[in-house]
Protein backbone atom coordinates (compact mmCIF):
# COMPACT_ATOMS: atom_id res chain seq x y z
CA UNK A 1 0.00 0.00 0.00
CA UNK A 2 2.91 2.22 1.29
CA UNK A 3 4.38 1.27 -2.38
CA UNK A 4 2.03 2.38 -4.34
CA UNK A 5 1.90 5.65 -2.28
CA UNK A 6 5.27 6.22 -2.77
CA UNK A 7 4.90 5.44 -6.49
CA UNK A 8 2.26 7.85 -7.04
CA UNK A 9 4.51 11.10 -5.50
CA UNK A 10 7.84 11.90 -6.71
CA UNK A 11 10.81 13.40 -5.50
CA UNK A 12 10.35 16.09 -2.18
CA UNK A 13 10.20 19.31 -2.69
CA UNK A 14 9.04 18.70 -6.33
CA UNK A 15 5.86 16.77 -5.73
CA UNK A 16 4.23 20.36 -4.46
CA UNK A 17 4.92 22.23 -7.25
CA UNK A 18 3.52 19.01 -9.48
CA UNK A 19 0.42 19.04 -7.14
CA UNK A 20 -0.11 22.50 -8.44
CA UNK A 21 0.64 21.73 -12.53
CA UNK A 22 -1.50 19.48 -13.56
CA UNK A 23 0.23 16.16 -15.09
CA UNK A 24 -1.10 16.62 -18.70
CA UNK A 25 0.10 20.25 -18.35
CA UNK A 26 3.69 18.86 -17.26
CA UNK A 27 4.87 17.21 -20.16
CA UNK A 28 4.37 19.86 -22.87
CA UNK A 29 5.64 22.61 -20.35
CA UNK A 30 8.99 20.55 -19.54
CA UNK A 31 9.64 20.08 -23.41
CA UNK A 32 9.09 23.86 -24.05
CA UNK A 33 11.23 24.96 -21.25
CA UNK A 34 13.69 22.77 -22.78
CA UNK A 35 13.82 24.40 -26.02
CA UNK A 36 13.76 27.69 -24.82
CA UNK A 37 16.85 26.77 -22.94
CA UNK A 38 18.49 25.54 -26.29
CA UNK A 39 16.95 28.56 -28.56
CA UNK A 40 18.81 30.27 -26.10
CA UNK A 41 21.93 29.04 -26.55
CA UNK A 42 22.08 30.90 -29.73
CA UNK A 43 20.73 34.14 -28.95
CA UNK A 44 23.60 36.63 -27.75
CA UNK A 45 21.72 38.38 -24.87
CA UNK A 46 23.46 39.28 -22.34
CA UNK A 47 20.63 38.73 -19.84
CA UNK A 48 20.23 35.20 -20.74
CA UNK A 49 24.35 34.76 -21.07
CA UNK A 50 24.55 36.12 -17.36
CA UNK A 51 21.15 33.65 -16.14
CA UNK A 52 23.27 31.02 -17.61
CA UNK A 53 26.64 31.55 -15.93
CA UNK A 54 24.61 32.00 -12.44
CA UNK A 55 22.94 29.10 -13.07
CA UNK A 56 25.88 26.97 -13.69
CA UNK A 57 27.66 28.47 -10.82
CA UNK A 58 24.97 27.60 -8.72
CA UNK A 59 25.04 23.50 -10.16
CA UNK A 60 29.04 23.31 -10.26
CA UNK A 61 29.23 24.41 -6.35
CA UNK A 62 26.26 21.99 -5.52
CA UNK A 63 27.94 19.03 -7.01
CA UNK A 64 31.34 19.74 -5.22
CA UNK A 65 29.60 19.64 -1.82
CA UNK A 66 27.82 16.75 -2.75
CA UNK A 67 30.30 14.93 -4.05
CA UNK A 68 32.74 15.91 -1.13
CA UNK A 69 31.73 12.81 0.84
CA UNK A 70 32.61 10.44 -2.22
CA UNK A 71 36.46 12.93 -3.13
CA UNK A 72 37.10 11.99 0.59
CA UNK A 73 36.33 8.60 0.74
CA UNK A 74 38.41 8.00 -2.51
CA UNK A 75 41.19 10.47 -1.08
CA UNK A 76 41.72 8.17 2.16
CA UNK A 77 42.30 4.96 -0.30
CA UNK A 78 45.07 7.25 -1.66
CA UNK A 79 46.41 8.11 1.58
CA UNK A 80 46.41 4.58 3.04
CA UNK A 81 48.28 3.40 -0.25
CA UNK A 82 51.49 6.04 0.77
CA UNK A 83 51.62 5.11 4.22
CA UNK A 84 51.77 1.62 3.59
CA UNK A 85 54.18 1.73 1.63
CA UNK A 86 57.43 0.81 3.01
CA UNK A 87 59.86 1.96 0.41
CA UNK A 88 59.54 4.85 1.95
CA UNK A 89 63.31 5.67 3.09
CA UNK A 90 64.54 4.22 -0.41
CA UNK A 91 62.04 6.40 -2.10
CA UNK A 92 62.73 9.22 -0.39
CA UNK A 93 66.53 9.08 -0.73
CA UNK A 94 65.87 8.37 -4.80
CA UNK A 95 63.79 11.46 -4.74
CA UNK A 96 66.06 13.76 -2.93
CA UNK A 97 68.82 13.44 -5.43
CA UNK A 98 66.21 13.63 -8.29
CA UNK A 99 65.77 17.34 -6.91
CA UNK A 100 69.30 17.44 -7.06
CA UNK A 101 69.69 17.11 -10.65
CA UNK A 102 66.50 19.18 -11.49
CA UNK A 103 68.61 22.06 -9.52
CA UNK A 104 71.64 22.03 -11.19
CA UNK A 105 69.58 21.60 -14.47
CA UNK A 106 67.75 24.44 -13.56
CA UNK A 107 70.84 26.60 -12.77
CA UNK A 108 72.01 25.46 -16.79
CA UNK A 109 68.73 26.78 -17.71
CA UNK A 110 68.63 29.70 -15.91
CA UNK A 111 72.18 30.60 -17.66
CA UNK A 112 70.94 30.12 -21.14
CA UNK A 113 68.04 31.81 -20.68
CA UNK A 114 70.57 35.51 -19.81
CA UNK A 115 72.11 34.77 -22.33
CA UNK A 116 68.94 34.44 -24.81
CA UNK A 117 67.62 37.49 -22.76
CA UNK A 118 71.09 39.13 -24.05
CA UNK A 119 71.02 38.29 -27.44
CA UNK A 120 67.55 39.04 -28.34
CA UNK A 121 68.46 42.52 -26.65
CA UNK A 122 71.48 42.75 -28.94
CA UNK A 123 69.79 41.42 -32.05
CA UNK A 124 66.61 43.88 -31.13
CA UNK A 125 63.92 40.94 -30.80
CA UNK A 126 60.94 42.29 -29.20
CA UNK A 127 60.18 39.40 -26.11
CA UNK A 128 56.85 38.00 -26.32
CA UNK A 129 53.67 38.27 -24.01
CA UNK A 130 54.06 37.65 -20.96
CA UNK A 131 51.94 35.39 -19.03
CA UNK A 132 51.16 34.85 -15.68
CA UNK A 133 49.30 31.80 -13.88
CA UNK A 134 46.76 32.32 -11.73
CA UNK A 135 46.20 28.92 -9.75
CA UNK A 136 42.61 27.17 -9.65
CA UNK A 137 41.43 24.21 -7.93
CA UNK A 138 39.24 21.46 -10.16
CA UNK A 139 36.12 21.42 -8.99
CA UNK A 140 34.57 18.92 -10.83
CA UNK A 141 35.71 16.20 -13.77
CA UNK A 142 33.10 14.84 -16.88
CA UNK A 143 33.12 12.81 -19.28
CA UNK A 144 30.86 11.55 -21.83
CA UNK A 145 30.16 11.00 -25.89
CA UNK A 146 30.53 14.00 -26.57
CA UNK A 147 32.70 16.39 -24.58
CA UNK A 148 35.44 15.61 -21.97
CA UNK A 149 36.06 18.74 -19.32
CA UNK A 150 37.49 20.46 -16.18
CA UNK A 151 35.42 22.31 -14.26
CA UNK A 152 37.41 25.48 -12.77
CA UNK A 153 36.86 27.32 -9.26
CA UNK A 154 37.84 30.25 -11.00
CA UNK A 155 35.80 32.88 -13.05
CA UNK A 156 35.57 35.78 -15.02
CA UNK A 157 36.10 37.18 -11.53
CA UNK A 158 40.13 36.60 -11.87
CA UNK A 159 39.91 37.69 -15.27
CA UNK A 160 39.91 34.15 -17.06
CA UNK A 161 38.67 34.37 -20.57
CA UNK A 162 37.48 32.04 -23.17
CA UNK A 163 40.97 30.54 -24.93
CA UNK A 164 43.23 30.93 -21.80
CA UNK A 165 45.80 27.91 -21.90
CA UNK A 166 45.73 25.63 -18.63
CA UNK A 167 49.07 23.89 -17.22
CA UNK A 168 50.09 22.05 -14.37
CA UNK A 169 53.61 22.57 -14.16
CA UNK A 170 54.45 23.92 -17.39
CA UNK A 171 52.69 20.48 -19.17
CA UNK A 172 49.43 22.10 -21.39
CA UNK A 173 46.30 20.58 -20.39
CA UNK A 174 43.78 21.88 -22.58
CA UNK A 175 42.32 25.82 -22.54
CA UNK A 176 39.15 27.61 -21.17
CA UNK A 177 36.10 26.54 -23.15
CA UNK A 178 33.41 28.53 -20.84
CA UNK A 179 32.98 31.14 -18.50
CA UNK A 180 31.01 31.61 -15.95
CA UNK A 181 31.15 34.85 -13.07
CA UNK A 182 32.74 32.26 -10.07
CA UNK A 183 33.56 28.98 -11.80
CA UNK A 184 34.66 27.94 -16.01
CA UNK A 185 35.28 24.93 -18.04
CA UNK A 186 38.04 23.60 -19.52
CA UNK A 187 38.43 21.45 -22.52
CA UNK A 188 41.13 18.73 -22.11
CA UNK A 189 43.26 18.56 -24.80
CA UNK A 190 42.19 14.50 -25.08
CA UNK A 191 38.53 15.89 -25.90
CA UNK A 192 36.91 15.54 -29.73
CA UNK A 193 37.16 18.96 -30.07
CA UNK A 194 40.51 20.09 -29.04
CA UNK A 195 42.91 21.29 -31.71
CA UNK A 196 46.20 22.43 -30.67
CA UNK A 197 49.11 23.60 -32.58
CA UNK A 198 52.06 21.87 -32.17
CA UNK A 199 56.02 21.76 -32.91
CA UNK A 200 58.38 18.75 -32.54
CA UNK A 201 61.11 21.22 -32.04
CA UNK A 202 64.28 17.91 -32.06
CA UNK A 203 62.47 17.73 -36.17
CA UNK A 204 61.45 21.04 -37.14
CA UNK A 205 58.11 19.54 -37.98
CA UNK A 206 54.69 21.67 -36.99
CA UNK A 207 51.19 19.42 -36.58
CA UNK A 208 47.50 19.47 -35.71
CA UNK A 209 47.34 18.06 -31.96
CA UNK A 210 43.78 16.41 -31.86
CA UNK A 211 41.68 14.60 -29.10
CA UNK A 212 40.67 11.57 -29.65
CA UNK A 213 37.15 11.76 -27.14
CA UNK A 214 39.05 8.62 -25.14
CA UNK A 215 42.34 9.14 -23.27
CA UNK A 216 44.96 10.25 -26.35
CA UNK A 217 45.26 12.56 -29.16
CA UNK A 218 46.50 12.15 -32.84
CA UNK A 219 49.32 14.07 -34.67
CA UNK A 220 47.18 15.53 -37.95
CA UNK A 221 48.72 17.57 -40.93
CA UNK A 222 52.33 16.14 -40.31
CA UNK A 223 54.70 17.07 -43.36
CA UNK A 224 54.91 13.79 -45.98
CA UNK A 225 57.97 13.59 -45.39
CA UNK A 226 58.56 13.92 -41.42
CA UNK A 227 60.25 10.95 -39.73
CA UNK A 228 59.93 10.79 -36.19
CA UNK A 229 61.31 9.06 -33.21
CA UNK A 230 60.36 7.72 -29.95
CA UNK A 231 60.41 9.86 -27.34
CA UNK A 232 60.60 13.00 -29.67
CA UNK A 233 59.26 15.87 -27.40
CA UNK A 234 55.80 17.73 -28.84
CA UNK A 235 55.28 21.38 -27.51
CA UNK A 236 52.49 24.17 -28.00
CA UNK A 237 53.72 26.23 -31.27
CA UNK A 238 51.74 29.21 -30.50
CA UNK A 239 50.99 29.42 -33.91
CA UNK A 240 47.01 30.65 -32.99
CA UNK A 241 48.33 33.59 -31.43
CA UNK A 242 46.28 32.72 -28.20
CA UNK A 243 48.48 29.61 -26.52
CA UNK A 244 51.79 30.26 -24.87
CA UNK A 245 54.20 28.79 -27.34
CA UNK A 246 56.61 26.38 -25.54
CA UNK A 247 54.57 24.15 -23.23
CA UNK A 248 54.99 20.35 -23.03
CA UNK A 249 52.20 18.26 -24.06
CA UNK A 250 53.71 14.94 -24.11
CA UNK A 251 56.04 12.72 -26.50
CA UNK A 252 55.94 10.30 -29.67
CA UNK A 253 55.38 6.90 -29.62
CA UNK A 254 56.32 4.91 -32.66
CA UNK A 255 55.21 1.25 -34.70
CA UNK A 256 59.25 1.09 -34.91
CA UNK A 257 57.73 -0.17 -38.71
CA UNK A 258 61.28 -0.24 -40.87
CA UNK A 259 58.92 1.60 -43.52
CA UNK A 260 58.99 5.10 -42.89
CA UNK A 261 55.91 5.65 -44.77
CA UNK A 262 53.80 3.41 -43.03
CA UNK A 263 54.64 4.39 -39.79
CA UNK A 264 52.48 5.54 -37.33
CA UNK A 265 52.61 7.82 -34.31
CA UNK A 266 50.76 8.01 -31.29
CA UNK A 267 51.26 11.19 -28.30
CA UNK A 268 52.23 10.07 -24.58
CA UNK A 269 50.58 13.12 -23.09
CA UNK A 270 52.39 14.82 -20.13
CA UNK A 271 49.76 14.65 -17.40
CA UNK A 272 47.65 11.74 -16.30
CA UNK A 273 43.53 12.39 -16.57
CA UNK A 274 41.45 11.90 -13.84
CA UNK A 275 44.07 12.47 -11.33
CA UNK A 276 44.30 16.25 -11.74
CA UNK A 277 43.33 18.43 -8.65
CA UNK A 278 44.90 21.88 -9.02
CA UNK A 279 45.90 22.90 -12.00
CA UNK A 280 46.88 27.07 -13.71
CA UNK A 281 45.72 29.40 -16.46
CA UNK A 282 47.70 31.18 -18.29
CA UNK A 283 46.73 35.04 -18.94
CA UNK A 284 48.80 37.23 -20.73
CA UNK A 285 50.62 40.05 -18.61
CA UNK A 286 49.05 43.35 -19.11
CA UNK B 1 10.02 1.33 10.49
CA UNK B 2 9.12 -0.49 7.64
CA UNK B 3 8.04 2.70 6.24
CA UNK B 4 10.80 4.62 6.67
CA UNK B 5 12.82 2.03 5.02
CA UNK B 6 10.71 1.25 2.17
CA UNK B 7 11.00 5.17 1.94
CA UNK B 8 14.96 4.95 2.10
CA UNK B 9 14.38 2.34 -1.16
CA UNK B 10 12.39 4.30 -2.95
CA UNK B 11 14.37 7.45 -3.01
CA UNK B 12 18.05 5.35 -3.44
CA UNK B 13 17.25 4.88 -7.07
CA UNK B 14 17.03 8.69 -7.17
CA UNK B 15 20.29 9.16 -5.27
CA UNK B 16 22.19 6.48 -7.36
CA UNK B 17 21.03 7.99 -10.75
CA UNK B 18 21.76 11.79 -9.49
CA UNK B 19 25.68 10.37 -8.34
CA UNK B 20 25.55 9.08 -11.83
CA UNK B 21 24.61 11.52 -13.47
CA UNK B 22 27.44 13.65 -12.12
CA UNK B 23 30.33 11.29 -11.80
CA UNK B 24 29.88 9.32 -15.49
CA UNK B 25 33.22 9.93 -15.86
CA UNK B 26 34.73 9.31 -12.21
CA UNK B 27 32.75 5.98 -11.80
CA UNK B 28 32.02 4.42 -14.95
CA UNK B 29 34.25 5.68 -17.61
CA UNK B 30 37.96 5.11 -16.25
CA UNK B 31 36.83 2.11 -14.19
CA UNK B 32 35.41 0.09 -16.49
CA UNK B 33 36.37 1.46 -20.01
CA UNK B 34 39.15 3.85 -21.03
CA UNK B 35 36.47 6.31 -22.32
CA UNK B 36 33.14 7.25 -22.52
CA UNK B 37 31.42 4.11 -23.87
CA UNK B 38 28.85 3.09 -21.41
CA UNK B 39 25.69 5.04 -20.80
CA UNK B 40 24.44 3.88 -17.40
CA UNK B 41 22.37 7.16 -17.16
CA UNK B 42 19.96 5.90 -19.78
CA UNK B 43 19.74 2.13 -18.81
CA UNK B 44 18.88 3.45 -15.34
CA UNK B 45 16.18 5.84 -16.91
CA UNK B 46 14.63 3.37 -19.16
CA UNK B 47 14.82 0.41 -16.64
CA UNK B 48 12.88 2.19 -14.08
CA UNK B 49 10.36 3.75 -16.44
CA UNK B 50 10.13 0.53 -17.92
CA UNK B 51 9.52 -1.09 -15.07
CA UNK B 52 8.22 1.15 -12.44
CA UNK B 53 6.20 4.70 -13.99
CA UNK B 54 5.56 6.46 -11.13
CA UNK B 55 9.46 6.34 -9.67
CA UNK B 56 11.19 8.83 -11.64
CA UNK B 57 9.02 11.71 -12.64
CA UNK B 58 9.38 13.95 -15.58
CA UNK B 59 10.22 16.93 -13.08
CA UNK B 60 12.91 15.05 -11.80
CA UNK B 61 13.94 13.78 -15.23
CA UNK B 62 14.16 17.27 -16.13
CA UNK B 63 16.51 19.01 -13.39
CA UNK B 64 19.04 16.35 -13.63
CA UNK B 65 19.07 16.84 -17.35
CA UNK B 66 19.67 20.40 -16.79
CA UNK B 67 22.26 19.54 -14.01
CA UNK B 68 23.91 17.18 -16.30
CA UNK B 69 24.07 19.59 -19.06
CA UNK B 70 25.75 22.32 -17.24
CA UNK B 71 28.42 20.17 -15.92
CA UNK B 72 29.35 18.43 -19.48
CA UNK B 73 28.93 21.51 -21.33
CA UNK B 74 26.10 20.23 -23.74
CA UNK B 75 23.47 22.54 -24.94
CA UNK B 76 21.36 23.25 -22.23
CA UNK B 77 17.84 21.20 -22.35
CA UNK B 78 19.30 18.84 -24.71
CA UNK B 79 19.36 15.94 -21.81
CA UNK B 80 16.26 16.33 -19.91
CA UNK B 81 14.47 16.40 -23.06
CA UNK B 82 16.90 12.85 -23.93
CA UNK B 83 15.72 12.12 -20.86
CA UNK B 84 12.40 12.93 -20.79
CA UNK B 85 11.79 11.33 -24.26
CA UNK B 86 13.57 8.12 -23.41
CA UNK B 87 10.76 7.70 -20.51
CA UNK B 88 8.02 8.12 -22.35
CA UNK B 89 8.72 5.47 -25.10
CA UNK B 90 9.80 3.24 -22.28
CA UNK B 91 6.57 3.31 -20.70
CA UNK B 92 4.44 3.26 -23.64
CA UNK B 93 6.87 0.81 -25.26
CA UNK B 94 5.63 -1.80 -22.41
CA UNK B 95 2.20 -0.29 -22.27
CA UNK B 96 2.00 -1.79 -25.87
CA UNK B 97 3.21 -5.41 -24.90
CA UNK B 98 0.80 -7.59 -23.17
CA UNK B 99 3.90 -10.17 -22.33
CA UNK B 100 7.17 -8.83 -20.48
CA UNK B 101 9.83 -11.21 -21.50
CA UNK B 102 13.30 -10.11 -21.49
CA UNK B 103 13.64 -10.35 -24.95
CA UNK B 104 10.71 -7.82 -25.70
CA UNK B 105 12.23 -5.51 -22.76
CA UNK B 106 15.72 -5.51 -25.07
CA UNK B 107 13.91 -4.76 -28.01
CA UNK B 108 12.01 -1.64 -26.54
CA UNK B 109 15.60 -0.83 -24.90
CA UNK B 110 17.45 -1.00 -28.57
CA UNK B 111 13.93 1.20 -29.97
CA UNK B 112 14.15 3.33 -26.82
CA UNK B 113 18.13 4.43 -27.17
CA UNK B 114 18.83 5.07 -30.82
CA UNK B 115 15.52 7.06 -31.17
CA UNK B 116 17.19 9.50 -27.81
CA UNK B 117 20.25 8.66 -29.28
CA UNK B 118 19.45 10.47 -32.74
CA UNK B 119 17.48 12.79 -30.87
CA UNK B 120 20.82 14.08 -29.39
CA UNK B 121 22.68 14.11 -32.27
CA UNK B 122 19.86 16.55 -34.21
CA UNK B 123 19.67 18.43 -31.32
CA UNK B 124 23.61 18.93 -30.55
CA UNK B 125 24.28 19.75 -34.68
CA UNK B 126 21.46 21.90 -34.89
CA UNK B 127 22.24 23.58 -31.16
CA UNK B 128 26.45 23.38 -31.14
CA UNK B 129 29.30 24.35 -32.98
CA UNK B 130 30.97 21.52 -31.75
CA UNK B 131 31.55 18.86 -34.42
CA UNK B 132 31.16 15.12 -32.79
CA UNK B 133 32.53 11.70 -33.82
CA UNK B 134 30.09 9.25 -35.04
CA UNK B 135 32.27 5.92 -34.71
CA UNK B 136 32.63 6.84 -30.49
CA UNK B 137 28.83 7.30 -30.35
CA UNK B 138 28.20 4.29 -32.66
CA UNK B 139 30.11 2.37 -30.00
CA UNK B 140 28.56 4.35 -26.74
CA UNK B 141 25.48 2.92 -28.44
CA UNK B 142 26.91 -0.94 -28.84
CA UNK B 143 28.29 -1.09 -25.67
CA UNK B 144 25.13 0.79 -23.65
CA UNK B 145 23.35 -2.44 -25.35
CA UNK B 146 26.00 -5.36 -23.96
CA UNK B 147 26.06 -3.87 -21.22
CA UNK B 148 22.58 -3.88 -20.39
CA UNK B 149 21.89 -7.32 -19.47
CA UNK B 150 24.59 -6.60 -17.20
CA UNK B 151 23.09 -3.39 -15.08
CA UNK B 152 19.00 -4.90 -15.33
CA UNK B 153 20.28 -8.41 -13.73
CA UNK B 154 21.57 -6.34 -11.07
CA UNK B 155 19.54 -4.13 -10.89
CA UNK B 156 16.83 -6.87 -10.94
CA UNK B 157 18.34 -7.96 -7.98
CA UNK B 158 18.19 -4.98 -6.13
CA UNK B 159 14.39 -3.53 -6.57
CA UNK B 160 12.91 -7.04 -7.44
CA UNK B 161 10.89 -6.22 -10.22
Amino acid sequence: MSQNRLARSSTPGVSALQKTISKKFLLPFYIIISFLFLFSEKSDFKAIRFLKALINDGITYSVYIVNAPIKLISDLGGSARQYLNFNIILENKKLKDQIEQLNAEKRELQFFKNENDNLKRVLGIKNKDDYVSIYAKIIHEDTNEFAKNLILSIGSNEGVQLGQAIVLNNVYLGKISEVNLFSSKAMIITDLNSRVPVVIPSRGVNAILKGNGLAGAQLLFLPQNAVLENNDQIYTSGSDGIIKEGLYIGKIITDNKKDIKKRKYSVDLGFKEHQLNYVSVLKVKK
Amino acid sequence: MSTFLEKIRFYSAHIIFVLICINDSILINTWIAPGPIINIKYILVFYFSFFDKGRFSITFLFLVGLIFDSLQGMPFGMTSICFILLSILASYLKQRRTQTNFQNEFIAFVISLLITQITSVIILSYFSPAPFEYLLLAINIIVSLVFYPVLRTLLKVLYNY
